[in-house]
């Protein structure tokens, strides 16, 4: 029946205009896989997103400073680069290697506190400011309620807010992963053994494992791309994007019977 | 009543017992002969010099310039500042009344007051001239006259001196002003001199009050003691706006603020804070003063309040702050006066030594190469443009490692970054000690053990030979050997950690060190 066709359309477009508000902008990943995976075509601005480490790096978390140095660089507001709130338990980010991911170390302002209670607020404070670009808070535990506010507070000033997460002990990393998120997005970045460089020996250009865990609004899927390079940019592995010689010849093989599908 | 050598001495006596003939140095068997009923209670020295620091505490509502005098005095510096509560007598009758009151510091305090000229003149006129109830307070200059009629123990000199004096028939301060003064040093040494001089004025005698002297103070009384929070905030802000008031005529914002409020027990509460920039801005100190208005107890009611700026920085009119929450704040100008609320909020609660930003130094040693500076040393803001900041500084020059000194693998000049060797993103201080298993002597490890776990490496990229900047003097980075070998490894899992070296690898006595990990 044609109205209620109609009265579906509206509702549908009601409902995805309440879901996704989108209000702040997006920040397009630059890798169409990625992007398609995310709703609103890239990561949501002025809204929470948990970047966590994986394969041994809980304790430091380099990986996730590295790929929110990525996302921080190219996260660059109407007006100029603004500063960035890095807030630590210990002050160990070190400039020349954010330089190496694209984020100018003279935008970041570090604050240091020593209890998650201090970093959460800290963080809280910082999104209330809005002539901040972005907030970077590493915390180990995060109440439910507490990251809920947080991500009010976000989509209230438009802030973008990257939470690191860095546990110390297996017990409360399985505690906290289990923890139900009020992210809008929850991220897992793991290193990956480097690409080998046409036989050469040494470490060769290195990569990450970037799992999208939860999305509102999205499916979880996982890529394997290059690290985030001057420009902040992440990009697919080149091993997938060109095929070594033994798989053109099954294409060959596979175009000389026709009528079987092939699939890969 | 205090214990002297085996024997049980009277330390004070209240005038009852003074009135029946005991006096402080005597015995207590004598004087419990005297007075049987007597009632005693031991000596508590110390508690009672903390009793006196409080009491010139709670006198810093008439002038910041207090300090206790000896055991059993208060000194207060009011030159300059009488005139606040209408001349001299009307501050003597004011303190008078307060120190007397049942519910100051637990049932009044018996006291003699005396105003003079100089230190040694009022000490004198206060223990020997003035009785309670009426201060002594003879009109400027005349010092010497007042002092005149007094004994010579007002001098505050030793015993033995005024017992000396005495014997030679010197009995009043009169009788020494004709005496030449060579002959009194002679017999008696410098301090009878010195002291008639500072009495007189003719030697300078400072006093050195208690605590930091603040550079401009704001006064805030109240006729009825308040306790109610809400009241508190409002004065608060009252006081917020007349200090700003008063920078803002004379161009100056403030850095340290101390809020002090006096309880009408005798107590002083105080708050202390510190801003990272100067500023003028008065709802944004008293915000900064009202959140640490919980840690205050006001007792039974606080009767004073006081602001005192304890330091303070020129301030030109057009760096005023905005409007904080300002959505113009968003880079340009506006991005450094909208972030500076922020860093003050934060400093307050977390101290302003926890609030840093990473500056890049000229260095090949990686953890000199980008030191954390405070906000509390550094007024300089970020995100500003460079043309107006003057410690920004082009990035990619200040974060390329110079090289000249540092051996390089040609293998890395291939990858994408070739003038940059890699850094890592974590950066350990101090390097973290591993056990490293290595093959040749110029090899990377093959396995290391790092936090009690093993690791295998896959490959690595090195070494980057750092040495010791040798045209810096001073004591060595380097414990053991001034070298450091680097080498970028990468575990079977893909881990990628910066190892070093320190020493040379055939020496015997070379570490393995991790300095960070890679993204």
């Amino acid at each position: 029946m044609p109205r209620s066709a109609v009265n579906l359309d509206a509702l549908r477009d009601r409902l995805r205009h309440l879901e996704q508000p989108a209000r702040h902008g997006v920040l397009p990943f630059g890798v169409a896989a990625i992007d398609a995976a995310l709703p609103a075509g890239g990561l949501l601005l002025g809204a929470m997103h948990e970047i966590l480490s994986a394969g041994g790096d809980e304790e430091d978390g380099a990986a996730a400073a590295g790929f929110a140095a990525g996302i921080l660089a190219r996260l660059v507001p109407e007006g100029g680069p603004g500063p960035v709130l890095w807030c630590l338990k210990r002050p160990d980010v070190y400039g020349p290697g954010l330089a190496a991911h694209g984020l100018v170390p003279a935008r970041l302002v570090l604050v240091a506190a020593r209890r998650d209670e201090e970093i959460l607020w800290a963080v809280e404070e910082g999104l209330g400011e809005p002539g901040l670009a972005a907030v970077v808070g590493e915390v180990g535990r995060l109440p439910m309620v507490a990251g809920r506010r947080l991500q009010l507070a976000a989509e209230r000033s438009g802030v973008t807010l990257l939470l690191l997460r860095r546990w110390r002990s297996a017990t409360e990393a399985a505690a906290e992963r289990a923890r139900p998120s009020a992210a809008a997005t929850r991220w897992r970045v793991a290193a990956l053994p480097s690409a080998d460089t046409a036989g050469e020996p040494g470490v060769g250009r290195p990569r990450w494992r970037v799992e999208l865990v939860r999305c509102r609004g999205g499916v979880p899927a996982e890529w394997d791309v290059e690290v985030a390079d001057a420009t902040g940019h992440v990009s697919l592995s080149a091993g997938l994007v060109d095929r070594p010689p033994a798989a053109s010849r099954k294409i060959g093989r596979s175009a000389a019977a026709p009528g079987r599908r092939r699939t890969g | 009543m205090i214990a002297a050598g085996g024997r049980r001495l009277l330390a004070a006596v209240n005038p009852a017992a003074a009135a029946a003939g005991l006096a402080p140095g005597m015995p207590l068997a004598d004087a419990l002969s005297f007075l049987p009923g007597l009632l005693t209670a031991a000596a508590e020295p110390a508690a009672d010099a903390a009793a006196l620091v409080r009491l010139a505490q709670w006198c810093a509502r008439y002038s910041p310039w207090t300090a206790p005098d000896g055991g059993d005095g208060i000194g207060i510096e009011i030159t300059g500042c009488a005139h606040l509560w209408g001349g001299e007598e009307k501050l003597a009758a004011d303190l008078a009344r307060r120190l007397a009151r049942p519910i100051d510091f637990d049932g009044g305090i018996a006291h003699r007051i005396a105003i003079a000229g100089t230190l040694g003149a009022a000490w004198a006129l206060a223990r020997f001239a003035a009785v309670p109830g009426r201060p002594a307070l003879p009109p400027p200059g005349t010092e010497q006259a007042a002092l005149a009629a007094l004994p010579v123990e007002a001098l505050r000199l030793d015993p033995t001196t005024a017992a000396g004096l005495r014997r030679v028939g010197l009995c009043r301060i009169g009788d020494l002003y004709p005496m030449p003064r060579d002959a009194l040093a002679r017999r008696f040494g410098d301090t009878v001199a010195c002291r008639l001089d500072q009495a007189l004025g003719q030697l300078p005698e400072p006093l050195s009050p208690l605590g930091e002297t603040p550079v401009r103070r704001v006064r805030l009384s109240f006729a009825e003691p308040i306790a109610d929070p809400a009241d508190l905030c409002r004065a608060t802000e009252r006081l917020a706006s007349d200090l700003a008031a008063r920078l803002a005529r004379e161009g100056w914002g403030a850095r340290r603020l101390g809020l002090a409020f006096h309880r009408v027990d005798g107590r002083v509460e105080e708050i202390r804070l510190g801003t990272a920039r100067p500023s003028r801005d008065a709802r944004h100190l008293a915000g900064l003063l009202v959140a640490k208005l919980d840690t205050v107890d006001p007792g039974l009611g606080v009767e004073d309040m006081i602001l005192a700026l304890f330091a303070a920085e020129p301030l030109p009119a057009e760096q005023t702050s905005m409007h904080p929450f300002s959505r113009w704040g968003r880079g340009g100008d506006f991005a450094a006066a909208s972030i500076a609320p922020l860093l003050d909020r934060l400093g307050a609660r977390l101290g302003l030594a926890a609030i840093s930003r990473l500056a890049a130094r000229e260095s090949h040693i990686p953890e000199r190469a980008s030191i954390s500076v405070s906000a509390a040393e550094v007024n300089v803001v970020p995100g500003l443009p460079e043309g107006l900041n003057p410690e920004a500084r082009k990035p990619d020059a200040e974060f390329m490692d110079a090289g000249s000194g540092a051996a390089r693998c040609p293998r890395m000049t291939k990858e994408g970054n070739a003038a940059k060797p890699p850094r890592p993103v974590r950066l350990f201080s101090p390097p973290e000690p591993i056990d490293a298993v290595w093959l040749l002597p110029d090899d990377p490890p093959f396995r290391f053990t790092w936090r009690r776990r093993p690791y295998r490496v896959r490959c690595a990229d090195g070494p980057e030979r750092i040495a010791e900047e040798w045209w810096t003097e001073g004591a060595a980075v380097f414990s053991a050997g001034a070298i450091r070998d680097y080498y970028r490894v990468e575990d079977a899992e893909g881990r990628r950690f910066w190892l070093f070296r320190a020493g040379l690898a055939d020496k015997p006595l070379t570490r393995w060190y991790i300095h960070g990990v890679f993204s």
